[in-house]
C-alpha cells in the first residue's frame, strides 16, 4: 500500500483522544475523597447503633 | 492568557469519553458542597481571642450563623444573575470563576479571622464564596444534559450528589486541619481556611481542565433522539428570559421551595429532635428528674448518638440525589415528584407516631427515607427543566429556579425554629414540640403535589424558532 501524498491544503485530522487511562484516573480522583468522607460519616453514625 | 477557558477551546475532540464529564462536575460539586459543613468552624470561631473559652470581644454563635445564610443567599442570587453568562461562556470559564470565588472566599475569610474583622468574613465566605457556590452549582448542568441526552436525570443527579457529599469531606477535613494547626495561642482557623481554600481551588481546577462541551449535533452512539415531543418532554427550546414567563416555571419554583423547606424541617432540628423525642426518654427512664447528677450522666453520651444520626441523614441525602434522579429517567420526572410529594407527607405524619411509639429504628428509617427525597428533589429538577424547556439554556433556567432554594433557606429555619420555640414556651415536651412542624410540612408537600399536578407543557409561543444548539446565538421567538 503506497502512502498518498497529503496536500498542503488538506487539514490535519484531529487525533482521537485515548481517554481510558484518564477516565480511570478521573473517577479515582473524585471517588477517593468521597469514599473517605463516607467512611468518616459511617464511623460517626456507628454511635447511633451502639 | 485566559483563552484556554473559552468555550471554543473546550470542545471535545473525537474519541473523548463522555464519562469524563461527571467526574469533572463532581470535582466542582464535592468542593462547593462544603458549605453544608461550615458549622464545624462556628465553635472554634467563638474562641478566637479566648482560645479555650469565649471572652468578651469574641464573636457569638448567632453572629457566625449569618455567614451561612449570606452564602446561601448569594448562591441563589448569583445562579440567577450569572446563568446566561455561564451558558454563553461555557462550563470551563464558569468552573474557573467558581473555583476562584470559592477558593478566594476562603482566603479572604481567613484574612478576616486573622484581623478579627467579621465583615471581612461575611464578605469572603458569604459574598465571594456564595457567588462561587452559585456559579459552580449550575456550571456543569447544561453540559451534562447535552452529553447525556439519553440519561439526563442520572447525569445531573451524579453531579448534584457531589453537593450532598461535600460536607462529608469538608467537615472532617476542617476538624482534622484545625486539630493539626491549633497551638496554645491559636485555634487554627486561619491556617485551616488558607489550606482548604488552596486545596479546593486546585481540586476544582481538575474539573476546569477535564470538562468538555460536545460538538454541535453530537449524540451518543445508538441514541435516536425523539422526533416527536411527548406530553412533558419537549423537542423545542425556551430561553431563560421566556422560561420565567411560563406557569410551569413558577409551579416548579414552588415545588422546589416547599420540598426544600420540608427537608429543612428535619435537617434543622435533627439532633434535638431525636434526643428529645426518643433518646432522652429512653435513657432517663426510671431516673428521678430531680436527681440532676444522674440525669446528666444518663444524657451525656446522647449528643454523640444524635451526631451519628445527623451523619446518616447527610449520607442518605447524598444517595437519594443519585438514586431518585436516575429512576426519573425511566418513570418520568412528574411521577418521581409525585412520589416525593405524596409519600413525603405520609412519612412526615409518621414521625410523631414513631416518637410516641418510642421506636427509634422506625424513626431513623422514616427520616432517612425523607432525606433521600429531599436530595432527590434537588437532583431531579435540572432534568425536569430540560424536559419542559429544552437543552439550550437549561443551566440558566436552573440558575433562576434555585432562587427558591434561597427563599426556602430563610423560610425553613424561620418556620421550624419559630414553631419549636412557640411549643416550648407553651410547655410542650418531647414529641409535641415537633409534631406541629411535621404536620405543617405535610401541608406544604401536598400543596407542592398539587403544583406538580398542574405542571404542563410550555406553550409553543415561547419556543425558540431555531431549535439548533447555538450558545452565542441570541435566539428569536416564534412569531405569535
Amino acid at each position: 500500500m503506497t502512502m498518498m501524498p497529503r496536500s498542503s491544503r488538506e487539514p490535519m485530522p484531529t487525533p482521537p483522544e485515548r481517554s481510558v487511562g484518564r477516565l480511570v484516573f478521573a473517577w479515582l480522583f473524585v471517588s477517593l475523597p468521597l469514599a473517605w468522607g463516607v467512611v468518616q460519616t459511617l464511623i460517626k453514625s456507628m454511635a447511633l447503633f451502639h | 492568557m485566559f483563552d484556554v477557558l473559552d468555550r471554543q477551546h473546550s470542545v471535545a475532540r473525537p474519541g473523548y469519553n463522555r464519562w469524563l464529564v461527571p467526574p469533572a462536575a463532581l470535582a466542582i460539586h464535592l468542593c462547593i458542597g462544603q458549605v453544608y459543613g461550615f458549622s464545624v468552624f462556628k465553635l472554634p470561631m467563638t474562641k478566637l481571642l479566648g482560645i479555650t473559652h469565649s471572652v468578651p470581644g469574641d464573636w457569638t454563635q448567632s453572629q457566625l450563623a449569618v455567614i451561612f445564610s449570606v452564602a446561601i443567599f448569594f448562591l441563589g442570587l448569583s445562579a440567577a444573575l450569572f446563568g446566561k453568562w455561564v451558558e454563553r461562556e461555557g462550563p470551563r470559564k464558569a468552573m474557573f470563576a467558581a473555583a476562584s470565588c470559592f477558593g478566594g472566599g476562603f482566603l479572604v475569610a481567613s484574612l478576616g479571622v486573622e484581623l478579627h474583622q467579621l465583615w471581612l468574613v461575611y464578605f469572603g465566605y458569604g459574598v465571594l464564596g456564595g457567588i462561587g457556590l452559585g456559579i459552580g452549582y449550575i456550571s456543569p448542568v447544561s453540559t451534562l444534559v447535552k452529553w447525556f441526552p439519553d440519561r439526563p436525570g442520572m447525569a445531573t443527579g451524579m453531579a448534584i450528589m457531589g453537593f450532598g457529599g461535600g460536607a462529608m469531606i469538608g467537615s472532617p477535613l476542617a476538624v482534622m486541619l484545625m486539630k493539626f494547626y491549633s497551638t496554645p495561642t491559636s485555634v487554627g482557623v486561619v491556617e485551616t481556611m488558607l489550606t482548604m481554600g488552596t486545596i479546593y481551588f486546585l481540586f476544582m481546577m481538575f474539573g476546569v481542565f477535564t470538562v468538555r462541551v460536545p460538538t454541535e449535533g453530537w449524540k451518543p452512539v445508538g441514541y435516536v433522539p425523539p422526533t416527536e415531543a411527548r406530553a412533558l418532554v419537549t423537542t423545542a427550546n425556551v430561553t431563560a428570559d421566556n422560561a420565567w414567563k411560563t406557569r410551569s416555571f413558577w409551579l416548579l419554583w414552588v415545588i422546589l421551595c416547599f420540598n426544600v423547606t420540608a427537608g429543612i424541617g428535619i435537617l434543622e432540628q435533627a439532633s434535638p429532635m431525636i434526643q428529645e423525642m426518643l433518646l432522652v426518654p429512653a435513657a432517663t427512664k426510671g431516673i428521678d428528674p430531680a436527681n440532676t447528677v444522674a440525669m446528666a450522666q444518663a444524657t451525656a453520651p446522647l449528643a454523640a448518638v444524635a451526631g451519628g444520626f445527623v451523619g446518616l441523614l447527610s449520607l442518605f441525602n447524598m444517595l437519594g440525589r443519585f438514586f431518585w434522579s436516575s429512576i426519573s429517567d425511566y418513570i418520568g420526572r412528574k411521577n418521581v415528584y409525585f412520589i416525593y410529594l405524596l409519600l413525603g407527607p405520609l412519612l412526615y405524619f409518621m414521625i410523631p407516631l414513631t416518637g410516641r411509639m418510642g421506636n427509634t429504628a422506625l424513626f431513623v428509617g422514616v427520616c432517612v427515607l425523607i432525606l433521600t427525597m429531599y436530595g432527590g428533589g434537588f437532583a431531579t429538577i435540572p432534568a425536569y427543566l430540560r424536559d419542559l424547556f429544552g437543552t439550550m439554556q437549561v443551566g440558566a433556567i436552573h440558575g433562576r429556579l434555585i432562587t427558591s432554594w434561597s427563599v426556602a433557606g430563610v423560610l425553613g429555619p424561620f418556620l421550624v425554629n419559630g414553631i419549636r420555640d412557640y411549643q416550648i414556651a407553651h410547655g410542650a415536651i418531647g414529641v409535641e414540640r415537633y409534631a406541629p412542624t411535621m404536620y405543617l410540612m405535610c401541608g406544604l408537600l401536598l400543596i407542592a403535589a398539587l403544583c406538580n399536578y398542574l405542571v404542563g407543557p410550555v406553550d409553543s409561543k415561547y419556543h425558540v424558532r431555531d431549535t439548533g444548539y447555538a450558545p452565542n446565538f441570541e435566539p428569536q421567538l416564534k412569531e405569535k
